[in-house]
């Protein structure tokens, strides 16, 4: 919910910024690893959005897959089922590069 | 027409996690964000740190509760400092409620500041609130599958306390695929299996507290 509403704060923001009247689409991203729940997101996006410029916008969500890069021997991999092992060497000192992102991209606004 | 925009939806609470941080530095506060399911056993632990820690590091609480003040009077009744914030509905804390939190507790007098999350394992591994270390709690009540369910709790977690390991024997919590489980979500995750009944572990906890103490201040007592 807290998320919901920070999305539809800052796109009101972004697009008071630009003069706009109305928000018809809110893109976002978010990492596997933040565990969101597309349908109930978009749900209480709606809501948060009710009586705003953002009222009835579509959300799009795009999820980005977890991506680890091993500290050994620097090979970038996905990481499937949270294995944080290299498939190369096997090392187990992974850097998370991608997976736990959050924000709003871009907006679609008239 | 479209805007770029580009902005981290949690950069609002981030930015006051480092404030708050910040407060707690200056004050010498290690500060642990402990999270965990409603009834690990949160509120027990701290009642048995605060006895464990006496003499040694001096311990405070902010405890997040959704209603009621109860835990805030539990830990009162062992003269620990306590904060009580309760969230309403809110299913999590926030650094913003933190900051809030603040004046209602004398941080000069702490070595040692636990923020008791709200009891839920999804949302408060999101929002960060200005802590050194975040620590999980699981009790073998529970499933060990739970690190693969949950799995941004266990990854941002420090160390991971398994509780109630004295009831290990009454329940099918597999220990060694709970902790394989842990580990594959997140390799570094320091593991210490304690029950606050019979005590076990308690040792090796404060340990742990005392170590990243330590590591943050250095040695030397505080003036």
């Amino acid at each position: 919910m807290a998320i919901a509403r920070n999305i539809v704060n800052i796109a009101i923001a972004a697009a008071e910024k630009e003069g706009a009247k109305r928000i018809t689409k809110v893109n976002v991203v978010a990492g596997e690893l933040r565990g969101i729940i597309p349908a109930q997101l978009i749900f209480c996006f709606g809501l948060m959005a009710e009586n705003t410029i953002a009222s009835g916008a579509y959300l799009d969500l795009e999820i980005t897959p977890v991506m680890g890069k091993c500290r050994k021997c620097d090979e970038p991999f996905m990481v499937k089922d949270y294995r944080y092992v290299c498939p190369k060497c096997q090392g187990e000192d992974i850097q998370t590069l991608s997976g736990t992102e959050l924000r709003v991209k871009d907006i679609e606004v008239e | 027409m479209k805007i770029n925009v580009m902005t981290d939806i949690l950069e609002a609470n981030d930015r006051i996690a480092v404030d708050n941080s910040k407060v707690f530095d200056k004050h010498r506060n290690l500060v642990l964000n402990l999270m965990s399911s409603p009834g690990a056993g949160k509120t027990t632990l701290l009642e048995k740190t605060g006895e464990a820690l006496k003499g040694k590091l001096r311990l405070g609480v902010i405890a997040g509760d959704i209603e009621t003040t109860r835990d805030a009077e539990r830990l009162r009744k062992y003269k620990l400092p306590v904060v009580q914030l309760t969230t309403g509905s809110a299913c999590h804390l926030d650094a913003n409620m933190i900051t809030y939190a603040l004046p209602h507790i004398d941080l000069k007098k702490i070595d040692i500041l636990v923020i008791e999350n709200v009891g839920n394992l999804v949302c408060p591994a999101e929002f960060k609130l200005g802590e050194d270390y975040k620590i999980m709690m699981l009790s073998v009540t529970e499933g060990d599958e739970k690190p693969l369910k949950y799995p941004l709790m266990f990854r941002e977690s420090s160390l991971l306390l398994i509780n109630k390991i004295d009831l290990l024997k009454y329940t099918n919590f597999n220990l060694k695929e709970a902790k394989a489980n842990a580990r594959r979500v997140n390799p570094d995750l320091d593991i210490i299996d304690i029950s606050c009944t019979t005590g076990e572990g308690i040792p090796d906890w404060t340990s742990w507290l005392n170590q990243r103490y330590q590591k943050k201040f250095g040695t030397k007592a505080r003036a």
